[in-house]
């Protein structure tokens, strides 16, 4: 509980995980990575496919046992040996290795499941241990404030749309101005909490160019539900236009602040009137 | 007695249970309208029937609507009726306290629905996250109003979890010990359990909060040393249990009917139980795993995962226990099982869906939307789907009559296919954010599925709602037994019961259910031991439950009581008055007051009537583990353990705040340890002279009494007299309660302290009074019971004083 009141290590100690991932990796490549996208679609369409067969087979179990042994059925009379009766001391019914057996089987498959997926939190932790290369990786600091949300570039740049290369890691250092938010981009499947007073981190990779919105997934006041942000993915090039002629724009980083609750405002109405 | 009076005064655990259920299906139409307001306002994106504020005053009062008010009240109303029954006793250990938990929890939802008239009810979401909760980002007085409100709530369900912890713990027929209990007694016993502690933490979050937004406390708002995140923990470690609390009941009601209409017998029932245990000490251990987005390291995540993989897997064996007892049943499809069956078919369905959760690379996406929507309403609305399953079964037994069959099937069917048509679409419209009145296009069908069957879910109540009332005057004599293959001792009795519960007194000694004859009267001495604080009164008292069966007016008459209404209704007063005090309107100060005043006046004539009104008196059959100590002085130490809690969550956010601030660079507010030194030595002695006071008691020394009692309290009064000596120069100094988070912490922790010594000292001179008159020299118990609050609330300065003076 104290380890969390520091809100500087979200990523946990990456010496640890570094060596827990590497061994995870020998196991074999079942562990699904690449970007959020492709690791959360794998693993999701996994849990469907997996809780649909269980709930099919369970339910229809329990349906099929219903019927079979309806009053007037053909097998009502099986147990009329041993009906309870009123009074009686409660006590069980037999079964019990029947009823371990389906227990241990939904054990084995809910533990696997989850040790499974667990190889993949560790990539997504502390995605930097697991990449092969020494690609290049953006951090932009993302602060939430009633209601919008505002990027902070490397050079100081500031803006309320949050502008990215493709293919390239960009990592989130998101906190608060003043409530508990918390900052999705659900296309790009990055997520994490604005805590005021404390920073979290999170990452993505957009691998399409393109426009994509970004939310605020906790309840924050009364313009919680238009407090979205346009996130623009450009190619490389274009990026890198863009980037440069932002650099030089001191001046733009200072009257940002400013325009924080105008634009704020202006979002908020843009998603009533949407 | 008039049969409107009646229900005022009544304190027969059967009445109170009828209270609790009507009670909480009226929440549940007031929570269920707002529902259905959420789901018109997203039949269309860009709806703008509720738009921002209204809509997040919805949501909010829904949540907590539906979790508070309605579900477990739900439960309490069954357990208040049938637990009794169940383990052979005739009224709840405390029955004015169970009518105390009624009043309580009826004025606090009162509250709530006074809370959307001052400005607006709360509107931060059930979860109630900081700092949106504080004023500065929600000023309006009804928001005040709501966190007052839950905290009245808390105080019905830490009362009533009292009274069942002792109830079942000590009152239990002979023969019939725990390994023996039904299994609806046995989810009871479990949730009261968890509610004891759960609901202490809950208790320490709101009055931090409500110190917040009355006395200007800064916890929440320090978002610099924590105080956010300090929100989270305190609202989780009471929010995951809490999620056993309200769905416990549901399993209980369920293995019930399960094993009546199949005619079998649970399968695997220790295993059952075993499971439910383990669940119940688990919850404790999980709460984070609604943080994983906050910034918990690597490690607690994985911590928390493997506990809340580990929390899962109980389930999965009382889920297959569940279904193998059908197994060479004889089921019959009677409306009651129809519920219940339901039931675990959505528990299935909740339960898969929140392994999702449980995966931790999941849970990022899936955090704050609709998947967790639905997920939760599947388990929650799945247990309300078991309980109601309990009304129809109950029906017959509270009322005396059938309820129509043919409706009932009707109701299940509607039910069921609203539920699914309600919460199955989110999961399919799953991205949408939750708590945001507006959703993309795509989502257009799927919500506008949701918001019809919403309506059916809906209809479906009228239905019951009729059959229900109609039953009433047209139904059948119902049976003691209307179902067979029923094992439990309610249905032995007739339908309804009589106000004794049996025709003998309850044994399963001689291997199943048998009543034998009434022993002949008890010498009185055994009578009054139970009844707590007063003095044992020889003879003339028909209230002890053997009296009753000799005439059954008297009974009625010795059992009512209007203090535990009166008392409520202070607390409301007082409450509202409170809600808006710090804005120094005149109506407000004056309900404040007399809130005071009334309150005051009605605990003073609820212990006055002590002397005279008796709970169900021993000796009772099973007791253990708790054999030798009596109902109050168990009651008393079940309390206790609560406050330890309310203690422990206080000091633990004084550590978290201080931690995130800077252990070291944390200055002790009071410069001079001296006054707080002075204090500990003060308290200490009292604690002697509360010895002395027993010890004068047993020899029958009525001076002796007098005189130590008399020290206690100057010594109390000493100890709040430095005290506020020491507060006025701090004040003096310019720190103040608002001040920084340093005096927060330091003048709540130790207001807090102070406020359990003032209520000591209320009721020690209470007991002066009482002692000149010479009482206790008889019955030294009283003082023995003073004896361990005060001791305890010693206890607390010994871990205040070094934490807030020294370190």
């Amino acid at each position: 509980m104290l380890i969390t009141a520091d809100g500087n290590h979200h990523t946990g100690e990456p010496m640890n995980t570094g060596v827990a991932v590497q061994s995870v990796v020998q196991i074999g490549d079942l562990i699904p990575r690449g970007t959020r996208m492709n690791v959360f679609q794998s693993i999701y369409w996994v849990f469907i496919a997996l809780g649909t067969l269980v709930g099919v087979v369970v339910v229809g179990y329990m349906v099929y046992n219903a019927y079979r042994y309806r009053e007037g059925g053909s097998h009502a009379e099986d147990g009329d040996d041993e009906r309870p009766t009123l009074g009686e001391i409660p006590t069980g019914g037999g079964k019990g290795r029947k009823l371990f057996l389906s227990f241990g089987l939904s054990a084995v498959v809910v533990i696997s499941l989850i040790v499974w997926t667990y190889g993949t939190l560790l990539y997504v932790e502390s995605p930097v241990a697991a990449q092969e290369s020494d690609q290049e990786e953006l951090e932009i600091q993302v602060v939430g404030r009633q209601f919008s949300w505002e990027f902070v570039y490397p050079n100081g740049h500031s803006s309320f749309e949050l502008v990215v290369p493709e293919d390239t890691r960009v990592r989130l250092v998101v906190t608060s101005d003043d409530v508990f938010h918390n900052f999705g981009i659900p296309s790009l499947r990055a997520k994490t909490d604005a805590i005021p007073g404390q920073t979290t981190e999170t990452w993505f990779i957009a691998d399409q160019p393109g426009e994509y919105q970004a939310h605020c997934y906790e309840l924050c006041g009364a313009g919680h539900s238009g407090m979205n942000a346009n996130v623009v993915v450009m190619q490389q090039s274009a990026y890198d236009e863009w980037y440069a002629n932002t650099s030089g724009g001191g001046g733009n980083t200072s009257d940002t602040s400013g325009n924080a609750s105008e634009n704020g405002t202006r979002t908020t109405s843009e998603a009533l009137t949407a | 007695m008039s049969s409107i009076k009646r229900w005022f005064v009544t304190t027969n655990h059967k009445d109170v249970g009828i209270l609790y259920l009507v009670t909480s299906l009226f929440f549940l139409i007031f929570g269920g309208l707002l529902a259905l307001l959420i789901r018109v306002q997203l039949l269309q994106p860009g709806g703008t029937i509720l738009a921002d504020a209204a809509y997040n005053q919805t949501v909010s009062a829904h949540g907590l609507l539906m979790v508070f008010w309605f579900l477990s009240p739900l439960a309490f109303g069954f357990a208040n009726y049938v637990v009794p029954l169940q383990i052979g006793a005739k009224d709840l250990a405390f029955p004015r306290l169970n009518a105390l938990s009624y009043w309580l929890y009826l004025f606090s939802g009162l509250l709530l629905g006074i809370s959307f008239f001052q400005g607006g009810t709360f509107s931060g979401g059930w979860t109630m996250y900081a700092p949106l909760n504080v004023p500065i980002y929600m000023p309006s007085i009804g928001a005040t109003t709501t966190v007052l409100a839950l905290l009245m709530f808390t105080a019905s369900v830490t009362v009533g979890g009292v009274n069942f912890l002792t109830t079942i713990h000590r009152m239990r027929a002979p023969g019939l010990t725990l390994r023996r209990m039904p299994l609806f007694t046995w989810t009871i016993l479990l949730t009261v359990w968890m509610m004891l502690f759960a609901f202490a933490a809950l208790l320490a979050a709101l009055m931090i909060l409500s110190s917040d937004r009355i006395f200007g406390t800064v916890y929440f708002a320090a978002t610099d040393s924590g105080g956010s995140v300090l929100w989270a923990h305190l609202f989780w470690f009471f929010g995951h249990p809490e999620v056993y609390i309200v769905f416990f009941p549901a399993l209980g009601v369920m293995a019930e009917i399960f094993q009546t209409f199949t005619g079998r017998r649970i399968v695997g029932r220790k295993w059952f139980i075993a499971s439910m245990v383990l669940v119940a000490i688990q919850s404790f251990m999980v709460w984070m795993h609604h943080m994983f987005l906050t910034s918990i390291n690597l490690p607690v995540k994985t911590l928390f995962m493997a506990t809340t993989i580990g929390i899962s897997l109980p389930f999965d064996l009382m889920v297959f226990a569940l279904i193998y007892t059908t197994i060479k049943g004889k089921i019959r499809f009677k409306t009651p099982f129809l519920f219940a069956f339901g039931a675990l078919v959505l528990f299935i369905l909740g339960g898969i869906t929140g392994v999702f959760l449980g995966a931790v690379v999941l849970d990022y996406e899936f955090r704050g939307t609709y998947w967790v929507v639905a997920h939760f309403h599947y388990v929650m609305v799945g247990g309300v789907t078991g309980l109601v399953g309990g009304i129809y079964y109950w029906y017959p037994k509270i009322t005396g009559k059938m309820y129509d069959e043919f409706l009932g099937k009707v109701h299940f069917a509607l039910y069921f296919v609203g539920f699914n048509l309600v919460y199955f679409p989110m999961f399919l419209a799953w991205e949408t954010p939750r708590r945001v009145f507006d959703y993309p296009e795509a989502f257009t069908p799927w919500h506008q599925l949701a918001t019809v069957g919403a309506f059916v879910l809906g209809a479906s109540f009228l239905v019951m709602f009729y059959n229900l009332y109609a039953s009433l005057v047209t139904g059948e004599d119902a049976a003691p037994d209307p179902w067979r293959y029923v094992t439990t001792a309610e249905w032995a009795v007739p339908s309804p019961p009589p106000l004794e519960n049996y025709p003998g007194r309850p044994s399963y000694d001689g291997g199943a259910l048998q009543f034998l004859e009434e022993a002949g009267p008890r010498p009185s001495g055994i009578a009054a031991a139970d009844g707590g604080a007063g003095t044992r009164t020889d003879g003339g008292v028909a209230a002890t439950a053997d009296g009753a069966l000799a005439g059954g007016h008297d009974h009625e008459e010795s059992h009512a009581s209007i203090w535990p209404f009166g008392l409520s209704l202070a607390g409301f007063f007082l409450l509202v008055g409170l809600s808006g005090v710090n804005t120094g309107g005149t109506a407000y100060v004056a309900l404040t007051v007399a809130g005071f005043a009334l309150g005051a006046y009605t605990l003073v004539g609820m212990a006055r009537e002590s002397q005279t009104f008796h709970g169900p008196s021993g000796p009772f059959g099973e007791s253990w583990p708790f054999a030798k100590v009596e109902n109050m002085k168990l009651g008393m130490w079940f309390f206790l353990a609560s406050d330890v809690v309310l203690f422990g969550a206080f000091i633990g956010s004084y550590v978290f705040i201080r931690v995130a601030f800077g252990w070291g660079a944390w200055e002790p507010v009071p410069h001079d340890p001296v006054p707080g030194l002075m204090n500990t030595y003060i308290l200490l002695t009292s604690s002697f002279a509360v010895v002395m006071a027993m010890v004068a008691a047993q020899k029958g020394s009525r001076n002796g009494v007098v005189a130590s009692l008399l020290v206690t309290i100057l010594l109390g009064i000493g100890f709040l007299g430095n005290k506020g000596i020491e507060w006025l120069e701090l004040f003096h100094e310019g720190l103040w309660l608002s001040t920084n988070v340093q005096t927060s912490t330091f003048f709540l922790t130790t207001g807090l302290h102070a406020a359990h010594v003032i209520v000591g000292l209320f009721i020690a001179l209470y007991m002066l009074v009482r002692a000149w008159g010479g009482a206790y020299l008889d019955d030294d118990k009283p003082v023995e019971y003073f004896g361990l609050y005060w001791h305890f609330v010693d206890i607390v300065w010994l871990f205040l004083f070094p934490l807030f003076y020294i370190l």
